[in-house]
C-alpha cells in the first residue's frame, strides 16, 4: 500500500528544514515569507506580523471550542421540560461533547498534518454550525446527542487542535505570549456566551438560540479564514534531495512496513519511547483529574456554607473575569528570559499553585474569604492553562507538535470525565466537601511536585547524554539561542544525534528531524 | 281472686315502676356543652394584626373528660393535645394562611367526643403566580393562581384590554380553566400569535372580598430567530470576504519577493 503524496509537497520552493536550536544559524539568511514582510533580520518562523492575526484566529477558535460545552448548560432546564428528559440525561450532552472534543485528537492531528490548519478550522466550524442548527429541530434527547454532542465535538476538536499547532508554526521566540493570547479565549468567550445564552433563551426559547448560535459559530470559519498557511522560501537543491530520498525509501519499504507507517499516523506509539513526554503526561493527567470538580462543585460548597445561591453563583463569574487576564499575564511572563528557559518548572510551580488553593478552601468560611479563594483559583487556573500547551510544544517541537497533542487530548479524556463524579461521589459518601478539595488539592499538587522533581531528572539525564555525545563527536554549539527553553535546546542535538539511532530505517514517518512540508493549502 | 295471683300482679307493677324510674337519669342526661368564642374575621393593614387567640372551655359533661387538642381544616394542630379543661389556641401576627375551620375537640373515656368550631375567614390572598410567561406559537400555555384564605374563593379569568377587565372570548375553543378549592389554571392550547399575547388576570372571591393578579403572556413566532440568524451570517460573509481579498492583494506581491531571493544554505 502506498503512502499517497500529500498534494503540497509538489509545489516547489516551498521546503525547507524545520529549524530549532543551531540550525537557525543556517536558516537566518533566508527571507521568510510573511505577508507584512519585514526584513532579513527575521529568523523564522515569523513571530509576529500576521501571525498576530492567527493568534486573534485561534482566540476565536479556542473560545468557542472550551466555552460552548459550559455555556450550553443554561438551556438544559428548557430542553429537560419541553422534551422531557431526566437531569442526567440532559448532563450527558455536554459530557459528550467533551468527551469527542478530546477523544478526536489524533484523527484531527492526522488531518491537520496533511492538509494543515486552515481548511480544518474552517471544516470545523462548519461542522459546530451544523450540529447547532440541526440540534435546534430536535425532537428527542438522542437526536441531541449525536448532533450537539458528537457532530459539535468533532467540530470543536478540529478547530482546537489546528487552532494549537498554528501558533506553533508562527511563533517561536514569542511563543508563550501567543498562546497566552490565545487560551484566554476561553474564559472570555464564557463571560460573553453566558449571559448572552441567558438573553436569547428568553426572547427566542432554546430552538431559536441554538439555531442563533449556530450562526454564530460559523465565526470559526472567519477564525479559520485568518489562519493562512506560513510560506517559507526555498531550497531548490534541498528539495530535490529530499524527494530523492523519499521516493526510495518508500520502494524499499516493504507492505508491512507501509501499513505500519499508515496506522502510526493515527496513535504514534514511539512518543512514549520519549521521557520528557511521558513525564508531561502524567503530570497533566493528574492536574486533569483534580481541576474540573471544584468549578463543579464551588457554588454548592459556597451554599452549604451559608452563602446565598446569587452570589455563590457570583464566584464562578470572578474565577472567569480574573482567568481573563492571568492568562496573557502568564504568557507574557513565560516569554521572558529568565523563565522561559525553565518553563517546564514554571509549569510545576503553577500547578503547586493551584492544588495549593484547593488545599486552603475548606478554611475559607465566610463570602469574602470565598472570594479570595475564587480569586486565587483564577488565577492558579489561568497559569496553568496558558502553559499547557505551550509545555507541550516546548517539549515536542513544531513537527511533533500536532500528533502529540492528538495523543495527550485522547488520553486527558479519561481524568477528565472521571474526575467530578468521583469527586461527587466522595461528596455523597462524606457528605461534607471539604474531602473533595483536599483530595482534587493534593492530586493536583503531587502532579506538580511530580513534574519539578522529574524534569530536574530528566535535564539531568539530557546533561550527561549530551556530554558524552559531545565528548564522542565534535558538534556545534547550542548555548541557549534567543530565550529558547532548555528543552528545545537540549532536544535538538539529541535528536540529532540519536535520530539515526532510534527511528526504524524503513520508516520515514517517524523521522521528525525531516523537513517540514506542511500547510500549503 | 286467688291469693298467688293478687301478689304476682302488684310485683308485677312494682318491677314496672322501678324499671320506668329507673330508666329515667338515662333520657334526662345531657350533652356536653362547650363555650367556644366568637368567629374572626382576619384584616391585615399595617400594624393591625395584634395576634388572635381562640378559646374553648368546657363547662358540664357527664364523663370525665380525658384530653383535648385543636384541629385545623380536618387535621390535627400538632403539640396542642392537654388535658385542662379550657384550652387556648395562641395566633401570633395571623397571616393569610391562618384562616380557616378550627375545631377544638374534647374526648371522653366513656363517651364520644364532642366538639365546637371557629371560624377564621379573610380576603383570598393570591400568593403563587406567574408573572409572565413566554412560550412558541403552536404551543400549550398554562397560567396559575393559587390562594391563602377562607372560605376559598371562587375563580375566574380575565383579559386586560387597554386597562379594562374583558372576559376571555372563547370561541375558538382553546382555552380550559381548571379550578380546585384554592388553586386554579387557565390553559391556553395551539397559541395564536395574533390573538393570544397579553394581560392575564386572576380574579379569586369570596364573602369577604376579592383580589386579582395579572400575569403577562407573551407568544413567540417561529420565524423570530431568523432576522438575527441573517444578521450573523451576514456578518461572517462580510469578514471572510474582506480577509480573502486582502490575502488575494498581498499574494502577487509575496510570490514577486520570492523571486527575488533565494536563500543560501
Amino acid at each position: 500500500m502506498r503512502k499517497p503524496e500529500r498534494p503540497h509537497e509538489h509545489c516547489c520552493c516551498r521546503a525547507t528544514r524545520q529549524a530549532t536550536g543551531s540550525r537557525w544559524k543556517e536558516v537566518t539568511s533566508e527571507r521568510i515569507m510573511s505577508p507584512a514582510a519585514t526584513d532579513a533580520a527575521e529568523s523564522k518562523p515569523p513571530d509576529g506580523g500576521w501571525g498576530w492575526m492567527v493568534v486573534v484566529g485561534a482566540h476565536i477558535s479556542i473560545g468557542f471550542a472550551y466555552s460552548t460545552p459550559k455555556a450550553l448548560s443554561i438551556f438544559f432546564k428548557e430542553i429537560q421540560e419541553d422534551l422531557g428528559a431526566s437531569s442526567s440525561e440532559i448532563a450527558w450532552i455536554s459530557s459528550i461533547m467533551l468527551a469527542v472534543m478530546y477523544a478526536g485528537g489524533p484523527v484531527s492531528s492526522v488531518l491537520v498534518k496533511r492538509f494543515g490548519s486552515r481548511p480544518i478550522v474552517i471544516v470545523g466550524g462548519l461542522m459546530c454550525g451544523v450540529s447547532m442548527v440541526t440540534a435546534s429541530f430536535g425532537r428527542s434527547i438522542v437526536y441531541l446527542y449525536l448532533s450537539i454532542g458528537i457532530i459539535g465535538g468533532c467540530g470543536l476538536c478540529f478547530n482546537l487542535n489546528a487552532s494549537l499547532t498554528i501558533i506553533s508554526k508562527y511563533f517561536l521566540s514569542k511563543r508563550p505570549l501567543a498562546n497566552g493570547l490565545a487560551m484566554a479565549g476561553s474564559p472570555v468567550f464564557l463571560c460573553f456566551l453566558a449571559p448572552l445564552n441567558q438573553f436569547l433563551l428568553g426572547d427566542f426559547g432554546w430552538r431559536g438560540s441554538l439555531l442563533i448560535l449556530g450562526g454564530m459559530m460559523l465565526n470559526c470559519c472567519v477564525a479559520g479564514a485568518l489562519m493562512r498557511p506560513v510560506t517559507l522560501s526555498c531550497n531548490p537543491s534541498a528539495v530535490a534531495a529530499l524527494k530523492n530520498m523519499e521516493t526510495t525509501t518508500k520502494h524499499n519499504m516493504s507492505k508491512k512496513g507501509r501499513c505500519l507507517t499508515n496506522a502510526r499516523q493515527f496513535l504514534d506509539f514511539s512518543f512514549f519511547k520519549d521521557r520528557g513526554f511521558i513525564i508531561y503526561l502524567m503530570g497533566n493527567t493528574m492536574y486533569i483529574f483534580g481541576a474540573y470538580a471544584p468549578i463543579v462543585f464551588l457554588s454548592a460548597y459556597a451554599v452549604s456554607q451559608g452563602v446565598e445561591e446569587y452570589s455563590a453563583a457570583y464566584l464562578l463569574s470572578i474565577m472567569g473575569f480574573v482567568d481573563m487576564f492571568v492568562r496573557p499575564g502568564t504568557g507574557l511572563i513565560a516569554n521572558s528570559k529568565w523563565i522561559r528557559p525553565r518553563i517546564q518548572y514554571f509549569f510545576g510551580f503553577a500547578m503547586i499553585f493551584n492544588g495549593a488553593c484547593h488545599l486552603l478552601c475548606p478554611m475559607m468560611t465566610s463570602y469574602a474569604f470565598l472570594v479570595g479563594y475564587a480569586v486565587f483559583f483564577g488565577v492558579g487556573f489561568g497559569m496553568v492553562f496558558a502553559l499547557i500547551f505551550e509545555c507541550l510544544m516546548d517539549l515536542m517541537g513544531n513537527q511533533r507538535f500536532p500528533s502529540a497533542v492528538g495523543l495527550v487530548t485522547i488520553i486527558e479524556c479519561f481524568p477528565m470525565l472521571l474526575g467530578p463524579p468521583t469527586a461527587g461521589l466522595l461528596v455523597d459518601l462524606y457528605g461534607d466537601y471539604k474531602y473533595l478539595f483536599y483530595m482534587c488539592g493534593a492530586v493536583i499538587m503531587s502532579g506538580g511536585l511530580f513534574l519539578i522533581i522529574m524534569n530536574i531528572l530528566h535535564y539531568h539525564m539530557l546533561e550527561k547524554e549530551k556530554a558524552e555525545h559531545n565528548g564522542a563527536r565534535r558538534s556545534p554549539e547550542t548555548g541557549n539561542q534567543d530565550g529558547v527553553s532548555l528543552s528545545e535546546a537540549q532536544r535538538e542535538p539529541t535528536e540529532a544525534e540519536s535520530a539515526p539511532m532510534n527511528r526504524d530505517p524503513q520508516d520515514p514517518s517517524t523521522d521528525d528531524t525531516g523537513p517540514d512540508i506542511t500547510d500549503h493549502f | 281472686m286467688i291469693p298467688g295471683k293478687r301478689r304476682a300482679a302488684v310485683m308485677l307493677l312494682s318491677a314496672a315502676i322501678v324499671g320506668a324510674m329507673l330508666m329515667q337519669p338515662v333520657r334526662s342526661q345531657n350533652e356536653p356543652s362547650i363555650a367556644a368564642s366568637e368567629n374572626v374575621l382576619l384584616t391585615f393593614e399595617e400594624g393591625s394584626s395584634p395576634g388572635i387567640v381562640l378559646q374553648c372551655n368546657l363547662t358540664s359533661s357527664y364523663s370525665a373528660h380525658k384530653e383535648n387538642f385543636w384541629m385545623k381544616n380536618g387535621e390535627e394542630i400538632p403539640e396542642t393535645r392537654q388535658d385542662n379543661k379550657n384550652m387556648e389556641l395562641k395566633l401570633d401576627r395571623p397571616r393569610a394562611d391562618a384562616a380557616g375551620v378550627y375545631v377544638c375537640v374534647y374526648t371522653f373515656d366513656n363517651a364520644p367526643p364532642a366538639n365546637a368550631t371557629i371560624e377564621i375567614k379573610s380576603v383570598p390572598v393570591i400568593t403563587g403566580h406567574k408573572r409572565s410567561e413566554n412560550k412558541n406559537e403552536g404551543q400549550r400555555a398554562v397560567l396559575h393562581c393559587k390562594s391563602l384564605g377562607y372560605p376559598h374563593p371562587i375563580w375566574t379569568w380575565h383579559k386586560v384590554d387597554n386597562g379594562g377587565f374583558k372576559d376571555i372570548d372563547n370561541s375558538t375553543g382553546r382555552f380550559f380553566i381548571n379550578s380546585r378549592d384554592n388553586y386554579t389554571e387557565l390553559h391556553i392550547v395551539n397559541l395564536d400569535i395574533n390573538a393570544d399575547p397579553g394581560v392575564y388576570a386572576c380574579n379569586a372571591t369570596n364573602v369577604i372580598g376579592s383580589n386579582k393578579e395579572t400575569s403577562v403572556l407573551r407568544v413567540r413566532s417561529h420565524l423570530a430567530p431568523l432576522w438575527p440568524l441573517l444578521g450573523v451570517l451576514a456578518e461572517i460573509i462580510i469578514l471572510i470576504v474582506i480577509i480573502v481579498v486582502y490575502e488575494k492583494r498581498k499574494k502577487p506581491e509575496d510570490l514577486q519577493d520570492d523571486d527575488d531571493l533565494g536563500g543560501p544554505v
